[in-house]
């Protein structure tokens, strides 16, 4: 499917192509539907309808000085770029554009590993540099630092940081962009930036103080379009010298909202990594009964709940903690948890989970050996990228809608009955949202829970039916205060909309900004739900 | 590029080894460098056919990824045949992707139950200038 950019005819497009060919090299531009397959979303639940966003070319360059010239170009013939790391943001619109006609500025390409500093913790890499290409430098160097990489790992730490993606680790590196510092950031106009320390000329400060002085307007970039990232640096934790991990179980359901201030309380004292909370009675989900049970009108009572769990002879709820650091830090620290939550939810259980020195063997990272049934995917949570997790991915892929809501059990009862409740028109919502669903502990200081229904190319029925749950998900969690925290081009402008605080005054400010420093929309329009005043006509 | 007459030998060929096939293994066309066995869909191919180094996994391609072919694919030339499950070639074909590869051949093999819902066939080769050979 040939596209052009908006309002360039093909004569003029093929004088833009032959430009960036010049500039970059002509085995680096592609624009042929065979070479623009990859630039589609194959998650896309608009597959092959006429939502679906087409890029018109893309061009991969090696440097700086080359991504800059390309923006010049853009700009002088008014072509949306749309910046990839490795294009790898499945679920949120991998690395199809936003306006269709865009050009996919592809940094593979620009994949070195700058630094890294196992004394001060912390990386400089560029965007083609991916959470594996991270992982071998560090390993074949022997350094002695750990990265926090989502799962998979085939991402760029760039790329996932600018989209605010998570990892599994410790609470200051689990949040990638808060763990961010430093950036050089090509602008609209080609020219380059960098923030904090690095805009001082000699600073050898860049990856350790990220605010420099005055305004920091790194935050900008994430899951925005006033530039293009071309080095970033990422605090690195310390290679811990041991790993443990234990399980608590509670027994009511009520039992869940002192377990969650508990656990906050560790995980906010940094005496913890990520905790994985799960609900036993998830196992139960197959028998009709309680299904109609935990997805009931309203919600189910604590006393049905409870009744349900004490015939099936289940806790209620369960928690995976895990422990980095010195060997004896790690005991302590579980007998401290252990101690501090059975003395208050009576009932509560405690099971001694594995425990080693790391780096873990590849048995230990296999996850064979805890003596539970846990929920712990141990290679994220000890900074080791997979591909494992695609072998439970069904269909062609899926979406993804992740409300944030507070780290409370309360919040957690009111996400599940509010969501199944608005979602009942789609059978499919009841799998995701019931009484057994659990928070994911993912960014460090928020909870979430996960709407990620699967898509299937050969489905338009099926296809059509997950982007209306999707499109309402965002409005029923909208109307409750929760909103969703990365998605793809497709769902931007409704995430966007609803934070709509005082006559959307933040997109406003956005907006004003956007047109002050690239009114024509050259770098990703739309993107993050921003639009320049060329296309807000 | 590929030729068509690679391609459709390639095609042919790979999907017969699955069932160990003497024909097939006789026929291995000189360029196919490896062949990729999921064995979770094909238990059965014998090592080496042909002569053609066997490379095995369970469903998750990280080990073989990381350890072998992201070496290999960094630089010029290896042709890669494949027997794999959907979400095995989907890892493998994005990851082709950025190391300028396609995917050349593919074809839908017969499940057990006999219907179209088995794993898929494929050949995966250079074709960017800069990982083709010569």
């Amino acid at each position: 499917m040939a596209v052009l950019p908006p309002d360039l005819d093909a004569a003029n497009f093929a004088r833009f192509l032959e430009e960036l060919r010049g500039a970059v090299g002509a085995d680096w531009v592609w624009s042929s539907e065979d070479d623009l397959g990859p630039y589609r979303d194959s998650f896309s639940p608009v597959w092959n309808q006429a939502e679906e966003r087409h890029a018109s070319a893309a061009v991969a360059p090696a440097d700086v000085e080359q991504v800059q010239a390309i923006v010049r170009i853009a700009g002088r013939y008014k072509v949306p770029l749309f910046p990839i790391s490795t294009g790898k943001n499945f679920g949120y619109g991998g690395p199809s554009p936003n306006v269709t006609g865009s050009v996919v500025l592809d940094l593979k390409r620009m994949n070195r590993v700058l630094e890294v500093d196992d004394k001060r913790h912390f990386a400089l890499v560029e965007p083609g540099v991916s959470y594996f290409d991270l992982y071998r430098h560090i390993k074949d160097k022997g350094l002695k630092v750990m990265i926090d990489c989502p799962d998979p790992g085939w991402g760029s730490p760039i790329g996932n940081s600018l989209e605010r993606g998570i990892g599994y680790t410790m609470p200051q590196f689990r949040d990638h962009f808060g763990a961010s510092c430093g950036m050089e950031v090509v602008l609209p106009n080609g020219e380059v930036m960098r923030t904090g320390m690095g805009a001082l000329p000699g600073s050898q400060s860049w990856q350790e103080y990220k605010y420099g002085f005055g305004p920091d307007p790194s935050g900008l970039f994430a899951q925005g379009n006033f530039g293009i990232v071309t080095k970033m640096g990422f605090r690195l934790m310390p290679l811990p010298e041991y790993y443990r991990t234990g399980l608590i179980t509670v027994p009511r359901r009520r039992d869940f909202v002192k377990l969650v201030e508990h656990v906050n309380y560790l995980s906010d004292s940094s005496l913890i990594g990520e905790a994985v909370y799960g609900s036993p009675l998830a196992a139960l989900m197959g028998d009709k009964a309680f299904y109609a049970l935990a997805t009931r009108q309203g919600g189910p009572s604590d006393a049905e709940m409870d009744a349900a769990a004490s015939k099936a002879g289940l806790p209620s709820w369960q928690v995976d903690l895990q422990f980095f650091g010195p060997e004896a830090a790690t005991r302590e620290n579980w007998e401290y948890a252990k101690q501090r939550i059975l003395a208050d939810i009576p009932g509560a259980k405690a099971i001694d989970g594995d425990h080693f020195p790391l780096p873990a063997t590849e048995e230990q990272l296999l996850n064979t050996t805890q003596p539970y049934k846990t929920g712990i995917r141990r290679y994220g949570a000890l900074g080791v990228p997979s591909l494992g997790i695609w072998r439970i991915v069904s269909g062609n892929g899926h979406v993804g809608f992740f409300p944030v809501l507070p780290r409370s059990g309360e919040a957690v009862f009111e996400m599940q009955r509010a969501m199944c409740d608005g979602l009942r028109e789609f059978p499919l919502a009841g799998r995701f949202f019931n009484a057994t669903t659990a928070p994911l502990y993912w960014h460090s200081y928020a909870f979430q829970m996960v709407f990620a229904p699967s898509v299937k190319h050969d489905d338009p029925a099926l296809n059509a039916e997950v982007h209306a749950a999707m499109k309402k998900a965002v409005a029923v969690a909208a109307e409750h205060g929760w909103g969703d925290y990365r998605a793809a081009p497709i769902y931007q402008d409704d995430v966007a909309d609803t934070y709509s605080f005082n006559n959307h005054a933040l997109r406003r400010f956005h907006e004003q900004l956007k047109d002050a420093i690239d009114p024509d929309g050259i770098v990703a329009p739309g993107r993050g739900g921003i639009w320049p005043r060329r296309f807000r006509k | 590029m590929i030729s068509r007459r690679d391609l459709m030998k390639w095609g042919a060929v790979v999907p017969a080894l699955v069932g160990g096939s003497a024909r097939a293994m006789a026929a291995v066309p000189e360029g196919l460098d490896a062949l990729v066995v999921d064995s979770r869909h094909a238990p059965g191919v014998i090592a080496n056919p042909g002569g053609v180094r066997v490379l095995r996994f369970d469903g998750d391609v990280t080990q073989l990824w990381f350890e072998t072919l992201d070496p290999l694919w960094r630089k010029p030339g290896f042709v890669l045949g494949g027997i794999t499950g959907r979400d095995a070639l989907f890892v493998l074909e994005t990851l082709s992707w950025d190391r300028g590869r396609r995917v050349v051949s593919r074809k839908d093999m017969p499940g057990r139950s006999g219907r179209m819902d088995g794993p898929i066939s494929w050949v995966i080769a250079p074709v960017h200038p800069s990982v083709k050979k010569g």
